[in-house]
């Protein structure tokens, strides 16, 4: 058993920091936000306290809260202009400032040591601390989506004008939804940073913003389970079509558009509509059958 | 050198204008951001170099080639990845997500055809003639791409503004459940309109190709965040702000390009991308009946 896990940790690790990465994407667009700034702020989080702990030689641990904090600011600082704006025009606006920041890495020698990358980061990120953090934030999800909070994101995603209607505040809500979405990017890109040894600005490029973004729309944007889910088959499906390897982007693209199509809400949440349905249809029948 | 800066400004303007009026076009009629587009534009590119080198065509057949080409992979993605989400009105997002898609699967056939290697038009496509005028070096090329860029814009607004193809698109535009009640084949008319976009993106694949002289699989990522920024700053689907602020891009982009750094000149572009978007998300042209799809008051 113990072997399996060895073998598999690389893969594990992979999933778990890819689950953060998703779930900052997924808590923006539970709140009808569509940005797409995860990769971003995972960068700013990653190059912050890869920075931080190589060259101002700060603990681990300080560096990777101040890169965390560092990314939550700056999602706080477009989070009111950005949730003024409307669907695709937040996608566009989001990725410019994913395409900003990388070009700025890349271009920022004296800081980021440019094309080269930071190298030389301790890997003090193991898979039982990133599995802690998985779960602590995956109880902090599902607590604000039990409470009125989460009901209202749920309302604006579905319908602005009766979110609107019912006198929820649509601006407030979606600048909070990005702040946090802010926060677990610059955690994400932080273990990310804490994990790998080593990173360099095309990891945290469109690639990324591609990957976090399938995994949310295959999950699904209501219930917390789908961005990981969609961590867990969008990083082992590769694995598994290894032999495939260099098809591995047209099953993707497939599957995001079959998905897209055919399942809108993603896996996790037709699943949960599906069995939520069929228990309430059980319990009408059985109703039906005792008052007959 | 700074009039040789401004032309060279003006040519990458125009190239810029000649990838992003395709995409503006599908952006003002369907409202939807195309992410295969640079595919098509690809594909576009691929037909005509194809052309050239396989079928021994002359250029002109070629970009016929590319634009055919262009057209009918723009419709394929139209067929694949939008028509089923426009019968279901699905919200905005779901066409990005399903276009990043069909993006991940051109880009990967077209890796597979081209064997991952950069192609380039044979040495006699196009016959080489420079003009030195008051000292600028001038390519019968540029001039080629500078005059298409403005052929198209006019072309296009006239064909919208002065035919009755132009009067279906406009209308399915303003409201496309609308439009159906008026009798407008509406699919007919979206099939047209990315067959339009798909042939100036094949158009300006075979010219572009040809002045980078290189043709390969990931030649339309680039263009693509360009055009972002030149659909935004040009306002929504705004065709003839696409040709100036794809002029005005240019112009900064070769200007920060030799006075500054080449890396300048990119983050500048997204940077003024970003801030465009937050402080006037109609961009320099658009109009205040566009204000209510972009913002929220």
């Amino acid at each position: 058993m113990m072997d399996l896990f060895l073998a598999y940790e690389a893969t594990v690790d992979h999933i778990l920091v890819y689950a953060l990465l998703a779930m900052s994407q997924y808590i923006v667009m539970r709140g009808g936000t569509f940005s797409v700034g995860t990769a971003g702020f995972a960068a700013i989080g990653g190059y912050g306290t890869a920075i931080l702990i190589t060259r101002a030689g700060w603990p681990p641990a300080a560096a990777i809260a101040a890169g965390t904090i560092i990314a939550m600011a700056v999602s706080a600082v477009m989070a009111l202009p950005l949730s003024r704006l409307r669907g695709v025009f937040q996608a566009v606006a989001t990725m410019a400032f994913v395409q900003v920041l990388v070009t700025v890495i890349l271009n920022w020698d004296s800081l980021t040591r440019g094309a080269l990358g930071i190298s030389g980061i301790p890997k003090v990120v193991t898979t039982g601390w990133l599995l802690l953090i998985v779960a602590v934030v995956v109880v902090f999800l599902h607590v604000l989506g039990r409470f009125s909070i989460g009901k209202a994101m749920d309302v604006i995603r579905e319908d602005e004008t009766v979110a609107v209607s019912l006198g929820i505040r649509v601006i407030p809500h979606q600048a909070l939804s990005l702040v946090i979405s802010g926060a677990l990017g610059g955690l994400g890109g932080a273990m990310f940073a804490c994990n790998s040894y080593a990173i360099t600005a095309e990891d945290f490029g469109f690639g990324m913003l591609n990957n976090a973004l399938a995994m949310t729309v295959l999950g699904g944007r209501k219930s917390v389970w789908g961005p990981l889910i969609g961590a867990v088959v969008l990083v082992i499906l590769p694995e598994v079509f290894r032999p495939f390897a260099e098809y591995r982007y047209v099953f993707q693209g497939a599957l995001l558009m079959l998905v897209i199509i055919y399942l809108p809400n993603g896996v996790a949440d037709t699943l949960f509509a599906a069995i939520r349905e069929r228990r309430v249809r059980s319990s009408t029948s059985a109703a039906a059958a005792r008052t007959s | 050198m700074l009039t040789q800066q401004l032309f060279n400004g003006v040519v990458i303007g125009s190239v810029y204008a000649l990838f992003a009026l395709g995409f503006t076009l599908l952006f003002g009629v369907n409202h939807i951001l195309n992410m295969a587009f640079g595919s098509v534009f690809m594909w576009g590119a691929f037909a005509g170099l194809y052309a050239v080198t396989v079928l021994d065509l002359p250029f002109w057949l070629a970009l016929i080639a590319g634009m055919l080409g262009g057209g009918i992979v723009s419709c394929l993605v139209d067929l694949v990845a939008f028509m089923p989400l426009r019968r279901r009105q699905a919200p905005d997002f779901s066409g990005i997500v399903s276009s990043i898609g069909a993006n991940l699967i051109l880009l990967m056939i077209a890796q597979k055809v081209s064997n991952t290697q950069i192609m380039r038009f044979p040495f006699d496509t196009f016959p080489i003639v420079i003009f030195q005028v008051f000292g600028l070096r001038i390519q019968l090329l540029q001039l080629i791409i500078i005059g298409t860029a403005l052929l198209m814009v006019v072309v296009l607004v006239s064909l919208l503004y002065r035919t009755g193809l132009g009067r279906r698109i406009r209308s399915v535009a303003f409201s496309e459940g609308t439009s159906k009640l008026l009798g407008i084949n509406s699919s007919l008319v979206n099939a047209q309109v990315f067959f339009l976009s798909g042939a100036m993106a094949g158009a300006a694949g075979v010219l572009i190709g040809l002045t980078f002289n290189s043709v390969h699989y990931l030649m339309g990522e680039p263009f693509l965040m360009q055009a972002f920024a030149v659909i935004i700053l040009g306002g929504l689907g705004s065709i003839p702000g696409a040709l100036l602020a794809g002029l005005l891009i240019g112009l900064v982009q070769a200007m920060s390009f030799a006075y500054i750094s080449s890396a300048a000149a990119d983050a500048i572009t997204f940077a003024v991308l970003f801030l465009i978007i937050l402080v006037r998300p109609t961009g320099l042209f658009g109009k205040a009946s566009t204000i209510l799809r972009v913002q929220r008051r």
